[in-house]
């Protein structure tokens, strides 16, 4: 089947299904968060004890930090972790997706696209709820929202794409080997420290190609700083075309792969899982 | 509609690649020259079902006969050859099923539900009588993963018989839990196969209860289709095989 023919499967499959596609995905939240006393308390504890933990290190350990245009560190940190757990979830939940749900694959016959979606949807809602809470947190700080918040959906929406895509593509590859699962894990923490996440990344940007490069073609620096985008920087999307294109351009690569994967081995996955 | 034709397999085969490794499975996806053994599973199989017919499927261990009723259910694909499905699959396919095992026997069944695309209100409708059916009491309401194998596939099956499938197929299921459900489930089998004209495919070791409801059987060894006819005379080919190979 040509890629086009695949995408459009793609688009079939979320279209015919999208009433179980939903209803999986609040079945994940419930089971992400109903094993646990507090339940949906942790989806908040968790980031406001990670966030503290780098503040504290950052600001108070090392002395560093300071003002970001004229917002405290604090904030500017918050702003673009906030993606951060979104994408960490993703880039790991993705790479597990189908062998999680493999009973969808081996006992009955689901449409196998429509499963990083599910998971991806979980994991979105638990993130749209932090964004709310961020933006409280910078009202209360004296920071009321301001025109360019309007972009935030967009930038959750590409998010969102990219990480579907990604998703689809790792979680074929790892339902046919769990390596490739220990390969991801071992890499996100590298991704975090490496992506601008805790750091300025602006810095380093003007000093050489090879850093303007990398954190042009990195999409965890692109959400990242989006997010301050919308919240610190008060820039538009459209406003950085170069990156923006980068990002498009990465994406189609990314789309490309996950058809691929998912050409090459949905005949496949059924007898290893 | 009594004579159309709802499950035909034509020349089908399934080869199964086998790696020496996990690893080398992963790297097989990149590089092609990764080696590999094959497994044919099932060489060259055709045969064709009509609407309300109960077959049998014999055969020993590793016969092929569960690895044909996944390709009718539509979980893993033929290597070559075709085939038709028409009709709303409902599968049993080992024993558990597809269950998520956080969750509980109620939770199951409306996943389950919804995943089969059924409305709220319909499985609101079937819920008492899957759950009274499936014995369970009150572990219904506990997760999954603390059920025995029986438990699951009393639920299973509960689950199964009673979401109204135009075809129904059981793998082994009916050999397991106590006499006192097995009769349960044989009538309630023989219920729907008579009553809405349900075609039914299924695997046992009994050729006893296999004449009980078919009057078709088919046996299968080492991957090929070796009798197709009256389940009497199947059953008896049955035993030929077994016990030669008993010798
Ligand atoms: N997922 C799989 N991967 C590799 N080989 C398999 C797989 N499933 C079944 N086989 C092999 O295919 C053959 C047929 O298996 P199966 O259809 O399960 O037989 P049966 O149900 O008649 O016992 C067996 O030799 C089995 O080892
Ligand atoms: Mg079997």
């Amino acid at each position: 089947m040509s890629y086009f023919g695949l995408l459009k499967e793609n688009l079939k499959e979320h279209k015919d299904n999208y009433v179980q596609v939903l209803r999986l995905s609040i079945a994940d939240l419930k089971k992400t968060y109903h094993g646990a006393a507090l339940g949906w308390f942790w989806a908040i504890v968790k980031p406001v004890v990670s966030i503290f933990v780098y503040w504290f290190a950052i600001e108070i350990g090392l002395r560093k930090g300071g003002d970001v245009e004229g917002v405290p560190f604090v904030l500017w940190l918050i702003a673009g972790m906030v993606p951060w757990f979104y994408m960490n979830e993703l880039i790991v939940g993705g790479t597990e997706c189908i062998r999680k749900y493999s009973y969808l694959v081996t006992k009955m016959k689901y449409p196998v696209m429509t499963i990083p979606t599910h998971t991806n949807i979980s994991k979105f809602l638990v993130n749209a709820i932090l964004v709310a809470v961020v933006i409280v947190i910078f009202w209360i700080c004296g920071y009321p929202p301001t025109i360019y918040l309007l972009q935030l959906p967009i930038y959750m929406l590409m998010m969102f794409l990219f990480f579907n895509a990604w998703g689809l593509f790792a979680g074929m590859i790892s339902a046919i080997g769990k390596d490739f699962s220990n390969l991801v894990k071992s890499f996100v923490t590298a991704v975090f420290w490496l992506s601008g996440v805790l750091w300025d990344v602006d810095k380093l940007v003007e000093t050489n190609l090879f850093f303007k490069i990398f954190f042009m073609i990195n999409p965890v620096t692109y959400f990242s700083y989006g997010f301050r985008n919308c919240f610190v920087y008060h820039k538009w999307f459209f406003e950085e075309p170069e990156k923006l294109c980068c990002f498009l351009g990465l994406y189609v690569v990314l789309a490309f792969l996950s058809l691929w994967a998912y050409k090459k081995l949905r005949k496949e996955i059924p007898d290893v899982l | 509609m009594k004579d159309e034709v709802v499950i035909s397999f034509d020349k089908v085969s399934k080869v199964y690649k086998l790696y020496s490794s996990n690893k080398a499975r992963l790297l097989g996806i990149f590089i092609k020259k990764v080696p590999y053994k094959k497994k044919k599973a099932v060489n060259d199989v055709s045969f064709s079902i009509k609407r309300g017919e109960s077959v049998a499927l014999f055969g020993k261990n590793g016969a092929g006969k569960s690895t044909i009723l996944k390709m009718i259910t539509g979980v893993t694909f033929p290597t070559s050859g075709d085939i038709k499905v028409e009709g709303r699959v409902s599968a049993l396919l080992e024993l558990t099923s597809g269950f998520d095992q956080e969750f509980s026997g109620r939770e199951n069944i409306y996943l389950k539900g919804h995943i089969l695309g059924l409305k709220d209100s319909e499985i609101k409708a079937l819920e008492s009588t899957i759950i009274e059916f499936s014995e369970l009491e009150d572990y219904i309401d506990q997760p999954v993963r603390t059920y025995s194998s029986g438990m699951k596939s009393r639920l299973g099956f509960a689950i199964n018989v009673n979401i109204k499938p135009e075809i129904l197929i059981v793998d082994e299921a009916l050999s397991v839990g106590d006499a006192a459900f097995k009769n349960k489930c044989k009538e309630k089998v023989n219920e729907i196969i008579k009553n809405d004209n349900v075609t039914l495919l299924f695997v046992t070791h009994q050729t006893a209860v296999a004449e009980e409801f078919c009057k078709r059987g088919i046996v299968m060894k080492d991957g090929k289709l070796v009798f197709d006819g009256e389940v009497a005379d199947a059953s008896k080919k049955y035993d030929e095989l077994y016990k030669k190979k008993k010798k």
